[in-house]
């Protein structure tokens, strides 16, 4: 079953997939496995172990339940000053 | 002497620096008034030893502009407290052997009561802010620099009578100590605000907050702060000014570039604001100057561009129950966390703890100066809503990205572990570590024959060429698969200013290769 998600990119993540948000049909059901399709698709050097996700703007677990019309930020870290 | 006049200090109240030796019968003489009922001179004399090492002899090197103003501004404090007739100090500069004459402070007051207590006050006030530097040479026939007593270098020591508290009556006790009200900041703009009134400018003169950083984050959140009116700032920030600091950095002059930041910065915001009282550390924020710092202030500012040290301040502000407001930026992006006892913490977002190197700095990835400008200013506005008890902030990190003109809130809850007294304290397992991790230059790699590794990338590595034997794997390739690293008895690994390598290393011995090293400081772009 296909579901309906609105991607949002920062940082490196952001410039290595050249949009800052895209919307995606997946087959995902949990933020990790999404993150490895996109990362396969955009070449995304951080490892999800790097990163965090936020569902609906709650930071969350990489194994939380996904659901259709999910937004769904991937962040890394950024260290600058 | 009257509190009107005070910004000018007459001959009767001096502070200097002296190349040469102090002439005490000639100091001591300027100091008859027919109103003084006695006087009292302090002494200051180099010893031989200091915390175990035989010293020789040492030099005194001062940071001259600000040592003076400092100087004077010390004396004023102590005319207006003790009601003296007189005040002068002499340092030396220079150097200086076994018993010789380091400092001199004299007093004369109509009592004896005032002058013991303002000679006792100038002395303590002199050491710990007057910024002087102190190289000792020991018997051994090495020689160590003493950064001046204001940067307290062990935690251990209990800490003097707070200046803060000094500055703080400074502040209130005399507020128009700094000459007529017209060159001083004006607060009813902000007192005319629902939520802010005199109660809250109170509040803020009240108010002690440390900045960490005095860069493209620290400049802003500490002009700001300043022209508020909080009442102790204290600037940490070990680097001089570079002339690439200057876009973003905007506080700052070109032609004070190879100063210490956070001298320089004092100074201007005492320009800005004469009532805040400033503190300065020309020094890195390691474990044990927060340990000092974090608990004497109510709210620490993170304006720093290092991970490590972001934890750092994290965990210490954890530790003491003290707020801290976290930014940083990339390229376009900036992202803020409010962190609040009690609430959710770094550790909470990042409970990884990632690694400096893997997301790039300023350096590495570029930035535009409102960016962190941006952050900056919000930093202080956050420190604001702290300290005047605005509508409270929520746990989560702020993300902002300027070119696509979006701000975002992510909400963090507290981790579960994160309980408020230790959850978030805990070390990062891999941060102890008895070998260092860094080699100072190439020569020591050779000798220790490690195969060195350029992990630049490849215009990075061909536009500057190391001019030594190397393999070349830029470190996202050699990230994903550390089997490519060519068998050697060691590595050490080289980028351009030393943090990705040391991302690489620590990731080496993580992986159980107990041999890998980074070039400190990298090889340049």
């Amino acid at each position: 079953m296909s579901h309906h998600y609105t991607l949002h990119y920062f940082a490196v993540l952001r410039e290595q997939a050249g949009c800052r948000e895209e919307q995606l049909i997946s087959e995902a059901i949990t933020p990790d496995a999404l993150y490895a399709e996109v990362r396969a698709r955009h070449g995304f050097t951080l490892d999800a172990a790097f990163l965090r996700v936020a569902i609906n703007d709650v930071f969350a677990d990489w194994h939380a339940p996904l659901r259709t019309g999910d937004s769904i930020v991937f962040i890394p870290p950024v260290a600058g000053g | 002497m009257t509190v009107q006049h005070t910004n000018e200090v007459s001959a009767a109240f001096e502070f200097r620096l002296s190349e040469e030796a102090i002439d005490v019968p000639a100091e001591q003489a300027t100091l008859a008034d027919p109103g003084a009922g006695g006087y009292v001179a302090f002494e200051g004399w180099v010893r031989d030893h200091n915390e175990g090492q035989r010293v020789l002899r040492l030099a005194y090197e001062a940071y001259p502009r600000l040592a003076i103003a400092e100087g004077r501004r010390i004396l004023q404090e102590a005319q207006q407290r003790f009601g003296l007739k007189s005040a002068r100090c002499i340092h030396r500069t220079g150097l200086l052997d076994i018993g010789g004459l380091a400092v001199w402070v004299g007093v004369s007051a109509p009592h004896r009561g005032e002058a013991f207590a303002a000679c006792r006050y100038i002395i303590d006030e002199v050491k710990h802010r007057v910024p002087l530097w102190k190289q000792e040479f020991y018997a051994d026939g090495a020689s160590g620099w003493v950064n001046c007593e204001r940067c307290a270098t062990a935690p251990s020591v209990p800490a003097p009578a707070t200046p803060h508290q000094h500055e703080h009556e400074h502040a209130h006790v005399h507020p128009h100590a700094h000459g007529n009200q017209a060159s001083l900041p004006n607060y009813a703009r902000q007192e005319a605000l629902p939520g802010v009134g005199t109660a809250g400018q109170a509040r803020l003169a009240a108010a002690r907050v440390l900045i960490i950083g005095c860069g493209g984050l620290g400049v802003p959140a500490a002009t700001y702060l300043a022209g508020a009116g909080i009442g102790s700032l204290t600037l940490v920030d070990p680097d001089v000014l570079e002339p690439t600091n200057l876009p973003r950095q905007v506080a700052y002059a070109a032609a004070d570039c190879g100063q210490a930041k956070a001298l320089l910065l004092a100074e201007r915001l005492r320009t800005l604001n004469p009532r805040v009282g400033l503190h300065t550390h020309v020094a890195a924020a390691d474990a044990a100057l927060l340990e000092l710092l974090v608990p004497r202030h109510d709210v620490v500012v993170d304006c720093t561009d290092r991970l490590a040290v972001k934890f750092a301040i994290n965990d210490a502000a954890q530790r003491h129950g003290i707020p801290a407001v976290l930014a940083s930026v990339h390229q376009y992006e900036g992202q803020l966390q409010v962190v609040r006892p009690g609430g959710s913490c770094l550790r909470c977002v990042w409970p990884q703890a990632p690694r400096d190197g893997l997301v790039g700095n300023c350096a590495e990835a570029g930035v535009l100066g409102p960016v962190p400008g941006l952050l900056g200013t919000w930093q202080a506005f956050e420190v604001l809503r702290l300290l005047l008890r605005l509508e409270a902030s929520r746990d989560g990190v702020l993300t902002v990205d300027l070119l696509g003109g979006q701000t975002r809130f992510l909400h963090a809850p507290r981790a579960p572990e994160c309980s408020s007294a230790h959850g978030c304290v805990r070390l990062p397992a891999n941060s102890a570590s008895a070998e260092p991790l860094e080699l100072p230059d190439l020569r020591a790699a050779l000798d220790r024959g490690l195969c060195i590794v350029d992990v630049r990338n490849a215009d990075e590595a061909a536009a500057n060429p190391l001019a030594v034997p190397h393999q070349h794997l830029p470190m996202d390739r050699l990230l994903q698969d550390l089997g490519q690293l060519p068998p050697a008895a060691g590595w050490l690994f080289v980028c351009a200013r030393g943090l990705r390598s040391s991302a690489v290393a620590a990731a080496c011995r993580e992986a159980g290769h107990a041999t890998a090293y980074s070039l400190a400081g990298g090889a340049g772009n």
